[in-house]
């Protein structure tokens, strides 16, 4: 399964070093302004820029493409359905479909931003480890409800996942095969088993929990020290994402 | 059904954040009122993180298959708790299986969990119907389960022809709407089916599950 594993967070360089909340606020400041990009001519700096912070992070190529892979799907398709659907001058005919310039550009702006930020997110995620993001998130004053949630979430997901598969291994094993729509009675209860087996695991959980003294347990701070290249590392970050977006509001671009 | 970085202008994405900062908010506000708000946390977790993976599970559906979406299902289990986990379901599948996207995440997280809040007020009124009845179990799953497909399904179209950049051809773009919306009909019935079964299968076996945390 392609999934994140936070198996490069271990490395050491520029990108792992930069200070947690700096780097989480610095790239998802960046993530958003490229989303305010609507300018072609903007869009070679989104991709030096991206380009720039993932090859720093010396994360592998093949890893970015295999975490690209199925989301580009659909955002292709999209982009597609935009070249000959869209309202605007035809540029050129191909039997019943008409390609129009505003289409070509809507897609070259969806595409491109879309590999920048998710580039930015990859390097972002992988090169911090999660349960550090979480930190940051609840030092950042997101409520600790929602943190403990994510972080049980993490650390449960990957059990209930297994929990799941060995479910429909004893099915398989037990002569069902799901090929028609009058297994979803199996199904329903297959997923209703899941439910009832998280639930009842959830409550020795807690009561485990509550024994080591978690109601006590306030917020999941941790003290980070700023240093001066992470604070001159998040502002030159901060300075490009700010300069893109006015760059297009003083000038008036992105016009699409 | 998500939508994924980089197609929405960052005004939409910013609405779709301040929603969800909103219904965020009245949830968290609820789960507060509760006398053991952390109790909840544990279940909520491994609920969201069933709910994850339930969505591996694909519905065939000759020639194809579909996976289902349970957004009713989380109103009724989770109560409150419905919509921080949606959120955070959202958040694993935008970084763990490039779902969705981190921009969109307010605005897919109002697609998805404001009919999961809707779902579970519907079933926190109409499960005093349901008592030993498995014939009103089903009626009233199938319902909840229907409609936070649909409704999930409307918002999502609202959203993608509203907002998208360039300016559709407007004869084009209410066929698209309207082939798509046709398209998930087949799935609103599969998941209202879906949840009808599993409401009347959670009643037999673990009855508690549906009295709330």
């Amino acid at each position: 399964m392609n999934i994140y594993t936070g198996k490069f967070a271990g490395l050491d360089t520029t990108i792992h070093r930069w200070e947690p909340r700096a780097k989480f606020i610095g790239l998802m400041i960046l993530i958003f302004s490229f989303s305010f990009i609507n300018s072609l001519m903007l869009l070679p700096v989104m991709i030096l820029i991206s380009t720039l912070i993932f090859i720093a992070s010396k994360l592998p190529f093949s890893f970015l493409l295999r975490r690209l892979s199925i989301p580009s799907f659909f955002v292709i398709a999209m982009g597609i359905f935009l070249i000959f659907f869209s309202k605007g001058t035809i540029m050129f005919k191909l039997g019943p479909l008409a390609l129009k310039r505003e289409g070509i550009t809507a897609m070259i702006l969806i595409t491109v931003r879309f590999f920048c930020i998710l580039t930015i997110i990859v390097t972002l995620f992988e090169t911090t480890p999660f349960l550090t993001i979480i930190k940051v998130m609840n030092s950042l004053g997101i409520p600790s409800i929602l943190t403990d949630m994510i972080m049980f979430t993490y650390r449960y997901i990957f059990l209930v996942i297994e929990n799941l598969l060995n479910m429909q291994m004893a099915m398989r094993l037990r002569g069902f095969r799901n090929r028609n729509l009058k297994d979803i009675v199996c199904l329903s209860s297959l997923v209703g088993s899941l439910f009832i087996r998280s639930y009842e695991q959830s409550e020795r959980i807690y009561y485990a929990m509550v024994l080591r003294g978690y109601e006590q347990s306030e917020n999941i701070k941790e003290e980070y020290q700023f240093k001066k290249i992470d604070i001159v590392f998040t502002i030159a970050v901060v300075m490009i994402a700010v300069g893109m977006v006015s760059i297009q509001i003083y000038f008036n671009l992105g016009r699409v | 059904m998500h939508v994924t970085d980089g197609i929405l202008p960052i005004a939409v994405c910013a609405g779709g954040y301040a929603i969800s900062g909103l219904a965020s908010w009245y949830s968290l506000k609820k789960i507060n009122e509760k006398k053991e708000p952390k109790k909840g946390i544990p279940k909520a977790s491994l609920g969201t993180a069933a709910f994850l993976a339930a969505s591996l599970i694909y519905i065939p559906v000759p020639p194809t298959s579909v996976h289902l979406l349970l957004i009713g299902l989380m109103g009724i289990l989770l109560e409150y708790y419905a919509f921080p986990a949606i959120l955070i379901s959202l958040l694993f599948q935008a970084i763990m299986f490039q779902h969705g996207g981190l921009t969109t995440l307010g605005v897919n997280a109002v697609i998805m969990g404001l009919p999961a809040m809707l779902c579970h007020y519907i079933y926190k009124h109409t499960k005093r119907f349901t008592k030993n009845s498995n014939f009103m179990n089903g009626i009233i799953g199938f319902s909840i389960g229907a409609i936070g497909v649909i409704i999930s399904v409307l918002l999502f179209y609202i959203v993608i022809t509203s907002f998208i950049p360039a300016h559709l051809d407007v004869e084009t773009e209410k066929k698209a709407v309207y082939t798509l919306t046709i398209a998930y009909i087949p799935l609103a019935f599969i998941e209202g089916i879906f949840t009808s079964l599993l409401l009347i299968y959670l009643k037999k076996v673990k009855p508690e599950m549906l009295e709330g945390y």
